[in-house]
């Protein structure tokens, strides 16, 4: 992403500024949609993913899962730099040539500051965005099913979220819900590309909790979606399973975090 | 209009006392919890009350707080702030009644205009819904919905993005400047098309039906 392009590629206001409506993106890319999601800046012609490889060894996981983390950092620094920081630097700017209204033209006046608090909600929307790849506030608010149901809607991914036991047992603590979401996350994003998601197989997540652990049951995913689940879950000395389906897509990974 | 503002925040509560005061309501009170403004609603009445979502009592004491106002004093329109437009709220939202009540997005009550027609519709009965989810519920149909909601006109995707927001025959011919019959007849082609009832005469309930076809998937937790 370049400054001069920002993502939210909406309306026009008149001063050639995008007034970002991030609702306005199209709609059936979802699976690149996601990657935008989560990965605002990710080159799609760069290096093929290295997590591509199945079975790395742990060594390499390691190297490759922090030099990830470093690049994560520098994505968002740019996200806030090229989105919101520039944004806010030209309203500054634009506040500063607002002169008070000629007599009776109240309407102008009005009409300008309009597109100021319209710009001010497209820099909130990127700022939220931002804040949502760092750690989800409804991930926080309202626990993993919901945040999850959340980020493949505004993705338009199909997932199907079962929940086992009373809503007050849904919440295991913000390092394994973290972990969890992440992983869960990856996932849709690494879902087969340039199938229309109509045709797609379903992604299932189970939620559940055994002795003190978070059991994750993902199914409809592959061999290629492990790497990511053991990412997340070994640091936190937790472990991933692949039970392989009859095709790549079918399997089902089971996870295990611990909650302390 | 009477209204009354529950916000932790210091600094977005004196800006939008300072708004409603702008628009001529009374401000028969401001807190900065749940609590405290069912204390004071125990005292004074309120046509309205503004409540952000995320405030004591934690996590999202603005819903808790509202449950208990919706059960003392039913006819009391509810207004929801919040930083964030989340399905997940709106359901919940719903859940606690589907008419004199709103949910919108801090920033975007930010003039004289938004603000009161908000809080009018409200008072008038309606629902009122961020414009931004509601077009993202149309927009972002699930699953077999996409087909569907292909097959509506581009005219008829308007009005049910209208109609999500929650906005009233009038309201939505207003907007798209042509005449409540008009909208009528297109209510009545997009029922046809969606598979729902259009004996759900009463604006709330047919406003509710939409969302929840919008939505049904989920509903299956």
């Amino acid at each position: 992403m370049t400054p001069a392009s920002p993502r939210h590629d909406g309306e026009r206001s008149p001063n050639g500024l995008a007034v970002g409506d991030p609702e306005a993106l199209p709609g059936p890319r979802s699976v690149t949609r996601l990657r935008e999601i989560l990965q605002p800046d990710q080159d799609p012609d760069g290096d093929p993913d290295p997590a591509d490889q199945v079975g790395e060894s742990v060594d390499a996981a390691q190297r490759r899962r922090a030099a990830d983390e470093w690049l994560r950092r520098r994505l968002l620094e740019r996200q806030l730099h090229d989105g919101a920081s520039l944004r806010i630097s030209a309203l500054a700017l634009r506040l500063g040539l607002l002169r008070p209204p000629a007599p009776g033209k109240d309407e102008d006046w009005q009409d300008r500051i309009v597109e100021l608090q319209d710009e001010l909600h497209a820099v909130l929307q990127e700022l939220r965005d931002v804040a949502g790849k760092i750690y989800p506030p409804l991930l926080d608010q309202a626990g993993l099913a919901p945040a999850l149901r959340e980020l493949a809607d505004q993705a338009g991914v199909e997932l199907d979220i079962e929940v086992s036991g009373p809503a007050k047992e849904q919440r295991f603590g913000p390092v394994a819900e973290g972990a969890a979401y992440f992983a869960v996350a990856e996932c849709l994003t690494e879902r087969p590309s340039g199938r229309d998601v109509g045709g797609s197989p379903e992604l299932r997540v189970r939620i559940d909790r055994d002795q003190g652990d978070l059991v994750l049951a993902v199914a409809g995913v592959g061999a290629r979606h492990l790497n990511y689940m053991l990412d997340q879950a070994r640091p936190l000395g937790g472990s991933a399973d692949l039970a392989e389906g009859g095709t790549p897509e079918t399997g089902t990974i089971t996870v295990r975090i611990p909650c302390k | 209009m009477q209204v009354a503002l529950a916000e932790d925040g210091a600094l977005f509560r004196e800006g939008l006392l300072m708004l409603l005061k702008a628009a001529g309501h009374e401000i028969v009170g401001a807190v900065g919890g749940g609590d405290e403004l069912v204390a004071l609603l125990a005292t004074q009445r309120a046509d309205v009350a503004i409540l952000d979502i995320r405030m004591p009592p934690e996590p999202d004491g603005g819903l808790t707080t509202a449950e208990r106002l919706r059960a003392l004093y039913p006819d009391m329109g509810l207004l929801f702030l919040s930083h964030y437009a989340e399905t997940h709220y709106l359901m919940r939202i719903l859940e606690i009644g589907t008419d004199s009540i709103g949910y919108r997005l801090k920033e975007k009550v930010g003039s004289v205009d938004v603000l009161t027609d908000t809080l009018d519709r409200i008072h008038a009965g309606e629902i009122v819904i961020e414009p931004v989810l509601a077009k993202r519920l149309v927009e972002r149909p699930r699953g077999e919905k996409k087909d569907v909601m292909a097959s509506l006109s581009e005219r008829e995707t308007d009005v049910l993005r209208l109609m999500a927001e929650g906005r009233s025959n009038n309201g939505i011919a207003g907007q798209l400047f042509v005449t409540p019959k008009a909208v009528e007849k297109h209510i009545a082609n997009i029922f046809g098309k969606l598979g729902l009832h259009t004996d759900t005469s009463e604006h709330h309930r047919r406003v509710l039906a939409v969302l929840t076809y919008l939505r049904s998937q989920r509903t299956e937790e």
